[in-house]
């Protein structure tokens, strides 16, 4: 029971992270992964094995769409982009955080 | 967006599974540049990627998971390797499915036959508003009766709780006019009978009130749904057609629908009201449909008063009458056809239940040798919960695969059973797999999977993988699942006691029931029915006929004795009457009136039919009916009663020429005594010795019911009989022709079929649970081989080995007798009213099941323990 509502908060975190790197420009599973070490200062390390799950259920729920392309290393990769539903969904999930992470800070007394 | 994902993951697998290589190749060639920009060396790049990746087939197995419909593309992978599984193991997948296709198809006949008899609505709208009415005298003892016919009319005219109230009234006709005359059954219906029950005619139309405006005279009939199939080959032109009935003509307007109850007669006359109609003869069943939202309570406190005020007016009739309500549910299935339904219903399940511990026990047997395989397939990334459903699934494949060759069976049973006709099962021809079955069908199914799968489920996942992995195969089977196979074993033992203790009490009871004394002589005995017409009633004609038919019959040389009666012994319909005597009168005074059953009977019936004449004489050709002829002064009346009867009436005193009361509180005809008869078990074999009175036949009171004494077999004389009766009148069929003996057969196959199905289903919890025992001792054996070479070793002897094995398996046998016995003694209770002769605590059937449970269960432990005592000491020592 609690491994399941750990996962479920990871997934929250992992899909608003995911629809977050793609906000500007399609990119491919390592590039997101890359992405989001970056932006989060090495915080989430996302591993294969959560991402590639969490990519391909976003994109059967319509959030994502994916197309072959060539990577900036001229190899053959899989893109991944938002679509309109998937902006929505970040739009959304962006401004739950905002209300999550005031109020946890408030909460907590970190401000 | 998901439907085509759905769509894609289930048909276009191998597409999807493509892409899904290529994106981890190339995520996995992208990582492999990354470090090789690094600068690390090819070879190193890659093995860095690889384990960043940790493990392609994981993150796939991973990403499968969360695909839309993965649950399908998982199951029938997962299937496949199940089926893959159980094809490795034929034996036992066989012998599963055989038993649960045992167990699934006798519950599902058994449901059949219960859904039809007992749960299939009826044919009427709105049967919840749908009652029987019956009359009562309850200080005479009758808790219900038929109505008569006038006070049929007088409670439809005075009741407020009714919508309407109609009478049904059963008889026979004779059909003449297209070849040769036959015998056809009619009901008499008051004219707005099929309007109440909400019946229309499938063609043509509903009686009207100007059809029954003639009181009994009426010229127009509707034809059941068989009777038009069979005779009018289904014609819709039948409206208009014309019947010729006891020699009068009738116009068809309708044919109704087929069904039951009330629509299975041949041909339907309207009555409607008219005066002076008998007030005396109680001859009609009467149903109502209650106003909505009356209550049956509601619907007989409104008859009381009825019956009040019908006392009051008619005190000679209707002295002490009441009223009775029953709902309408009664109609399909007599109360012990119920209980004998549930009865069978539940053993039947007991009989799954047992097949199903059986394959859990063949199951668990199993899992614990595969202990390594799931092992080994946890280490490979498998949950707990996907291996929990693979063991389920393997349940599952086997109790679908006896669902279907259950379902075979159960079809193949229902044809058989429905061929038997003497089974008297309601409904029983339209048992069939309908929807409610198969749903039934499917529930069991489920329920069998889960049950049989369960205990190995659980047992499966061994939470630790790297000791399963380092043990050997034979190690692996606990101490706890020793516990649970022996608990399986003690369950399997109880259930077979209760099916086996219900087998033994039917058993017991069957055997008292078919060699009670009926009281008759059925040896060499013809039965026959001969149907007069209407005009048979009229100046003498039926008497006439009497007195030739049964001169030609004794003439012939076969036969001994020839005689006639009103209603067929044993299987007839049962007329009654309250009589009481003086002598009786002046002893109790006038409460508990005996009540009788009264028989017309020609002279010979007696000797006929086998009843002795125990003090007095029999009828001779001068005795009079009871009844005064139309235009006659009342006739000097003379009776014979049962021994039984005259005990009550007149104790120890002699009862000729004494006078009794026939109908007391009736029409309270005067009768002297003339003769005192053997007592009979006339209303069948299962009812104690009958209350008979015996009243003369002639014009007014004639007997189509024959008896005939004969030399040989009694059935070689049938053509001959037939010949003298068309001899006489071409138009009286003779119908329902039987030796008596069968006809007492016949009275009980209800008995003996229950009886059978309980040996039947008691019999295969016996071989079940046999198979159950010597498993399990068996495998307990092969786990302590080396325990018992060590004994060996040490001393002991063959025998202390046996007993030591034997012990070990009979252990659960034990507990489950015991436990099952005082099951059994709770549930016989409920069954009572099915036994006949015995107790439910009958100590003869408790004590022959324990033996034949523990010698079978001894012979199964005898087995594997002699293979025990057999052990070679250095073999055995070895073998671990």
């Amino acid at each position: 029971m609690r491994r399941q509502q750990s996962t479920a908060l990871l997934q929250g975190t992992l899909d608003v992270l995911i629809l977050n790197a793609l906000c500007i420009d399609p990119m491919h599973g390592l590039g997101i992964s890359r992405r989001i070490a970056q932006v989060t200062q090495g915080t989430f390390n996302v591993k294969p094995g959560s991402l590639f799950p969490a990519l391909h259920r976003m994109q059967e729920a319509g959030w994502l769409t994916s197309e072959w392309g060539e990577s900036e290393n001229n190899r053959r990769a899989k893109f991944y982009r938002l679509t309109k539903a998937g902006r929505q969904q970040l739009k959304e999930q962006t401004e739950q955080w905002g209300l999550i992470s005031a109020a946890m800070t408030s909460a907590l007394g970190l401000a | 967006m998901r439907l085509k994902a759905l769509w894609q993951n289930l048909f276009r697998r191998r597409e999807v599974e493509q892409d899904l290589s290529d994106e981890m190749n190339s995520f996995e060639q992208m990582l492999t540049d990354e470090n090789t920009r690094r600068g690390l060396s090819a070879g190193e790049a890659r093995r860095e990627a690889r384990l960043e990746i940790g493990g392609a087939e994981q993150v796939k197995e991973a990403v499968r998971d969360v695909r839309t419909g993965s649950l399908f593309n998982n199951l029938a992978a997962e299937m496949r390797q199940t089926l893959r599984a159980l094809r490795r193991n034929p034996g036992l997948t066989w012998l599963s499915i055989a038993m649960l296709a045992l167990g699934i198809g006798g519950s599902v006949s058994v449901f059949s036959i219960f859904y039809s008899a007992l749960l299939r609505p009826l044919p009427f709208a709105e049967p919840d508003r749908l009652v029987e009415l019956h009359e009562t005298r309850l200080a005479r003892g009758v808790d219900h009766a038929a109505f008569s016919e006038a006070n049929f009319w007088d409670v439809r005219a005075q009741n407020h709780v009714f919508t309407d109230i109609a009478a049904y009234h059963e008889d026979e006709g004779n059909l003449t006019g297209s070849g040769p005359a036959e015998k056809v059954t009619i009901a008499d219906v008051s004219g707005t009978f099929f309007h109440l029950l909400g019946v229309a005619p499938v063609i043509g139309r509903d009686f009207s009130a100007e059809d029954a405006r003639g009181g009994w005279d009426n010229s127009v009939v509707l034809l059941g749904n068989d009777f038009w199939r069979t005779h009018f080959a289904a014609d819709p032109k039948v409206i208009g057609r014309t019947l010729r009935l006891n020699g009068k003509a009738y116009s068809v307007i309708g044919v109704l629908p087929a069904g039951e109850p009330f629509l299975e007669v041949q041909v339907y006359m309207p009555f409607g009201y008219r005066p002076n109609s008998n007030r005396s003869s109680w001859e009609f069943t009467v149903v109502g449909r209650l106003k909505p939202g009356v209550s049956i309570e509601t619907a007989t406190a409104d008859l009381d008063l009825v019956g009040n005020v019908l006392a009051r007016a008619y005190p000679r009739d209707d002295k002490g009458i009441g009223f009775v309500v029953w709902p309408s549910r009664r109609w399909i299935a007599p109360e012990n056809t119920r209980k004998a339904l549930w009865l069978m219903l539940g053993a039947v399940c007991l009989l799954l239940a047992i097949a199903c511990v059986n394959v859990a026990n063949l199951l668990l047997a199993r899992g614990i040798s595969r202990q390594r395989e799931l092992a080994v397939r946890t280490a490979l990334g498998a949950g707990r919960g996907r291996l929990i459903r693979s063991v389920m699934q393997e349940s599952f494949s086997l109790s679908m695969g006896g669902a279907l060759a259950g379902l075979l069976l159960a079809w193949f049973a229902l044809g058989s059973l429905q061929a038997l006709e003497t089974l008297n099962i309601p409904r029983l021809a339209k048992a069939n797999l309908n929807p409610w079955v198969l749903g039934f069908a499917i529930v069991v199914t489920v329920l069998v999977g889960i049950f049989s799968g369960l205990a190995p489920a659980l047992q499966a996942p061994s939470s630790n993988i790297s000791e399963a992995l380092r043990e050997g195969d034979r190690q692996t089977g606990s101490r706890s699942q020793n516990r649970l196979r022996s608990a399986l074993v003690t369950a399997e033992v109880g259930l077979s006691v209760l099916l086996l203790v219900g087998a033994g009490l039917l058993i017991r009871s069957f055997e008292r029931l078919t060699h009670v004394n009926s009281g008759f002589e059925t040896a060499h005995r013809l039965l026959f029915s001969i149907n007069f017409p209407g005009s048979y009633w009229e100046n003498g004609a039926g008497q006439q006929f009497l007195d030739r038919f049964s001169e030609r019959l004794s003439t012939l040389p076969g036969v001994v004795e020839a005689g006639s009666v009103n209603s067929r012994p044993i299987v007839g319909w049962d007329p009654g009457m309250s009589i009481d005597s003086q002598f009786r009168e002046s002893k109790q005074g006038g409460k508990d009136v005996p009540w009788a059953g009264w028989r017309i009977v020609s002279p010979g019936y007696l000797k006929a039919a086998g009843l002795k004449l125990i003090r007095g004489r029999d009828f001779n050709g001068h005795d009079r009916p009871v009844w005064a002829e139309k235009g006659q002064p009342e006739p000097q009346r003379h009776v014979m009663i049962s021994q039984r009867l005259a005990q009550l009436l007149f104790a120890d005193t002699d009862p000729i020429g004494s006078h009794v009361t026939l109908w007391k509180g009736q029409s309270n005809r005067d009768a002297e005594v003339v003769g005192v008869v053997s007592d009979s078990r006339e209303r069948g074999l299962g009812a104690g010795p009958a209350l008979t009175v015996y009243i003369p036949n002639g014009a007014n009171a004639l007997t189509s019911e024959f008896v005939v004494h004969t030399r040989g077999n009694p059935l070689a004389m049938a053509p001959q009989i037939r010949a003298i009766a068309a001899e006489i009148d071409p138009n009286l069929p003779v119908a329902d022709v039987r030796s008596f003996d069968e006809v007492v057969q016949r009275s009980v196959t209800p008995q003996l079929f229950n009886t059978l199905l309980l040996c039947v289903f008691g019999g295969l919890a016996l071989l079940l649970a046999a198979s159950g025992i010597y498993g399990v001792l068996s495998y307990a054996i092969s786990r302590r081989t080396s325990e018992i070479g060590l004994r060996v070793v040490l001393g002991a002897t063959a025998g202390s080995i046996l007993r030591m094995t034997v012990g070990l398996g009979m252990r659960p046998v034990l507990i489950g007798v015991a436990l099952g016995i005082g099951a059994s003694l709770g549930a016989s209770q409920y069954f009572a009213s099915l036994l006949f002769g015995i107790k439910p605590f009958d100590a003869a059937t408790y004590a022959a099941v324990i033996v034949v449970l523990l010698a079978t269960a001894l012979v199964a432990c005898y087995f594997p323990g002699r293979r025990a005592v057999h052990t070679d000491p250095a073999v055995a020592l070895r073998s671990e």
